[in-house]
């Protein structure tokens, strides 16, 4: 998300390395940043931030509004037309609506300037709001899962497969809708092709929509540099063997290509509630096709609602352990920590790492701590220097924090 | 490997701050036994529990690494937490566990055997809180295995329904021991900060859900509201009682936790705290059912609204305090066990050493609570030894219970 923004800061930091003659002491500049947050909000960043919290906060509010819209519309007509199917269709919506105000809310906080209480600013505030919208998510699985057990036991009377059919159908319209409008980054080229992804009809199963969905990201995936460090992907089980294909991609040093943005964290939990929603609608239509044919198969809108449930906590599974991996302050996915520790010990003056710490803020902010023993005689603001810039060049992690300790010369 | 003891030393609480070897101790053997050069002499002894801040580990432990050898008696005492319960703090837990599981062990064998069998290990192995809270599950399981059974059979949807929340409840019973068993291993490449933070996470996590129970319980009592008494189901009073019943025992076994606002010290309060809160909103939730269906053959009318709303607004008021928390220690906001006037003297003081012309950039953050971590960077004249510096610092800091702390020495 944040990696194209560090690329004026980064020229200007190779710029300073070449001009300044070895041993000057006017490199202060390029280690003592502007503002109170170097790398995570300087000018140029919070520019980027803002215009691009601007577009995601533009697309949830429209994205609410139609939601508020449609759940109006339904709560009307489900009971005029007494139909308890439609009221709970509403009601799913309304939990929609209030996993969008959180990622609204998240977005918005996350604009907040740093205090010192809380020193790196509110980024975090996205990923916890990601980690309750997965739990909603969850926590509505297992309420419609409960719901159609208790209907197994307890038959609740005729089921009506044009009325459900026809709901279903204009839920998936609205649902697709909303995910072109949340999933399309303007200027992006990632061309999802959602259009047809999602034409499902009856006859396509879930596993072609998953297959075509995956076709088209390898596609404008080689195109991106980094293809792996999209790592917000749908993708189910199967296709683990493209998981591998991309993190060897995800090896090479970012340098010289060009990068595409990131989806915001919070877009893109929306994204996935609307996708969980269109993917039960979808059940819903063949359970209320099959009920339309044949009536007396009430029991398909049953196992249609659990094996539609399954498949949409599989989607939220891989956003789930994103988070968790943040959250536990582990090295992000795409570092490895190996080669870092080697190529800084390949730097002259330096004997040792230890004490290296990598962790995310939010997806795409990266910092590092760590304390490198140089060698007795070495210039300590030269090692500085390199080191940072090492990991500024090679890693693109721009939140930087060395501690030089001199290694002491033991007496016998 | 060096790093590697250096990381497993870093996550004891009782590490010394992490510097090289000392030079010859012409330098600090002047200083007189027990007074460190920043004048730690804080007026109050590590047994004195008026105090929230959590200082005391720190004034326990002598600096490993000074000459001097320090009484050590008070640290082999384990630390009495708030209240006087006859359950003592756990004892220092046998490492059954092994290692860390390496690359991204966590995430990835997250296989249901897996889990299963370090779950299994860890109730074998494990100290007395968890080895309890297994006995709360298993009850728990059985309760509600019998409670579906019994609902299928006899067609009483009430009964499911009851039978699946109380299975949500088992569930996150289930992640919070697995937290406490896997919060144990060491770190590894991938999570350099070690397993910790799953306690905090596990806390947060509980918190959340019984929010969104109590919010559940408050649309319960709208829906009691609108929708006349028409059936209540007075069958769910022998499930209530029984679910009473044994959530007070859950109360019991975690009663030293049984408290609204606690200080916690250590990683594991908050996921004892979350436990027993947990349990504890279930037996009101119990409690409040039972006294809905009395008060209704009492013939008071709207009792259920009354007694659902009630309880949905106890739990909430119960349950926000550890939200806070534990929220704000995933969201990285200022140590709480810190007070912010120290971290402001601490850096006053670091500035007016003379060698040092600036400090900027201290952020603080809490790993755990009790394990506070922080980075500074400060503007050392050219020529002063930065040895000094580092160890006053890093001294300073301990002292105030920063354990990890990386600086960042600029010369001007």
């Amino acid at each position: 998300m944040e990696s194209e923004n560090s690329q004026p800061s980064r020229s200007q930091i190779i710029d300073i390395n070449v001009d300044v003659p070895e041993g000057a002491s006017g490199l202060n500049t390029s280690k003592i940043c502007a503002g109170s947050t170097c790398g995570l909000s300087d000018s140029a960043t919070r520019s980027k931030d803002a215009k691009e919290r601007n577009a995601s906060m533009q697309k949830l509010l429209i994205a609410v509004v139609l939601c508020i819209i449609f759940m109006a519309v339904e709560v009307v007509g489900g009971i005029k037309a007494n139909s308890l199917a439609i009221i709970t269709d509403a009601a799913h919506l309304l939990s929609d609506v209030a996993a969008f105000a959180i990622s609204l809310f998240s977005l918005w906080v996350s604009g907040w300037e740093a205090t010192p209480r809380q020193s790196y600013g509110y980024y975090r505030i996205e990923i916890l709001g990601a980690m309750a919208s997965i739990l909603i998510i969850w926590a509505l699985t297992g309420v419609l899962v409960k719901e159609a057990i208790g209907r197994l036991i307890h038959p609740t009377g005729e089921v009506q497969g044009v009325l459900m059919f026809a709901v279903a159908a204009f839920g998936l319209v609205v649902n697709i809708v909303m995910a072109i409008l949340l999933g399309h980054d303007h200027g992006h080229g990632h061309g999802h092709g959602h259009g047809h992804g999602h034409d499902h009809g009856h006859g396509h199963g879930h596993a072609d929509h998953d297959h075509d969905h995956h076709e088209d990201d390898d596609h404008s995936d080689d195109d991106h540099a980094h293809g792996h460090t999209h790592d917000i992907r749908i993708t189910t089980h199967p296709h683990h063997s493209e998981d591998d294909k991309h993190k060897d991609e995800s090896r090479h040093p970012l340098l010289n290509k060009p990068k595409k943005k990131k989806r915001n964290i919070n877009v893109h939990s929306a994204y996935i509630h609307v996708l969980g929603d269109s993917i039960q609608s979808v059940g819903v239509m063949i359970g209320g096709a099959i009920i339309w044919y044949k009536p007396e198969l009430k029991v398909i809108d049953l196992i249609c609602t659990l094996i539609f449930s399954v498949l949409v906590l599989v989607t939220t599974f891989k956003m789930m352990r994103d988070v968790l991996e943040i959250l536990m302050e582990s090295t992000p996915r795409e570092i490895d920590t190996t080669r870092l520790e080697k190529g800084l010990c390949e730097l002259d003056g330096v004997v040792a790492i230890h004490e290296l710490h990598i962790w995310a803020i939010t997806i795409g902010k990266v910092l590092l701590a760590c304390h490198v023993t140089i060698a007795p005689d070495a210039d300590a603001d030269l090692v500085l220097d390199k080191v940072i810039g090492y990991i500024r060049e090679e890693y693109n992690i721009s939140h930087v924090t060395i501690q030089i300790e001199r290694q002491q010369i033991q007496h016998a | 490997m060096e790093d590697e003891a250096a990381l497993r030393q870093s996550l004891l609480p009782e590490a010394a701050p992490k510097l090289p070897p000392p030079p010859p101790p012409s330098r600090s053997s002047s200083l007189g036994p027990s007074r460190p050069p920043w004048g730690g002499d804080y007026g109050l002894g590590s047994d004195d529990r008026r105090f929230a801040f959590s200082r005391q580990h720190s004034l326990r432990q002598p600096d490993l690494r000074s000459p001097i050898p320090a009484e050590r008696t008070r640290s082999s005492r384990p630390f009495l937490g708030r209240s006087d319960s006859s359950i003592s703090m756990p004892p220092v837990e046998i490492d059954g566990l092994g290692q860390g599981f390496g690359d991204r062990g966590v995430t990835e064998k997250l296989t249901a055997i897996g889990m299963v069998s370090s779950l299994v290990k860890a109730v074998r192995f494990g100290n007395r809180p968890m080895k309890r809270l297994a006995l709360m599950i298993s009850l728990n399981v059985a309760y509600s295995t019998a409670e579906l059974l019994i609902g299928i059979f006899t067609g009483r949807v009430g009964l499911v329904s009851d039978a699946f929340h109380l299975t949500f409840g088992c569930g996150l019973l289930t992640f919070s021991l697995f937290a406490m068993a896997a919060s144990r291993r060491k770190p590894d490449k991938v999570y350099t900060y070690g397993y910790k933070r799953l306690e905090v996470l596990s806390a947060f996590t509980n918190a959340l859900f019984l929010l969104f129970m109590s919010f559940s319980l408050a649309v319960e009592a709208l829906h009691a509201f609108i929708q006349d008494e028409s059936e209540h189901k007075h069958y769910l009073i022998v499930s209530a009682v029984t679910n009473l019943l044994v959530n007070l025992l859950g109360v019991w076994f975690f009663r030293s936790y049984a408290r609204v606002n606690i200080v916690y010290r250590k990683a594991e309060d908050m996921n004892y705290h979350s436990v027993c809160l947990h349990v504890l909103s279930d037996s009101i939730r119990s409690a409040g059912l039972i006294l809905a269906s009395w008060f209704l053959t009492l013939g008071v009318e709207n009792a259920e609204v009354l007694c659902l709303g009630l309880v949905s607004v106890t739990v909430f008021m119960v349950v926000l305090p550890l939200f806070k928390a534990s929220g704000s220690i995933l969201l990285q906001m200022a140590p709480a066990s810190v007070p912010p006037s120290a971290l402001n003297k601490c850096c006053r003081q670091i500035s007016a050493l003379e060698d040092v012309s600036e400090v900027s950039q201290a952020r603080f953050w809490e790993l755990v609570p009790g394990y506070a971590i922080g980075s500074l960077s400060i503007q050392v004249k050219k020529g002063a030894d930065d040895y000094s510096v580092l160890h006053y610092v890093h001294g300073l800091c301990h002292d105030l219970g920063i354990q990890d702390l990386t600086v960042q020495t600029e010369f001007s």
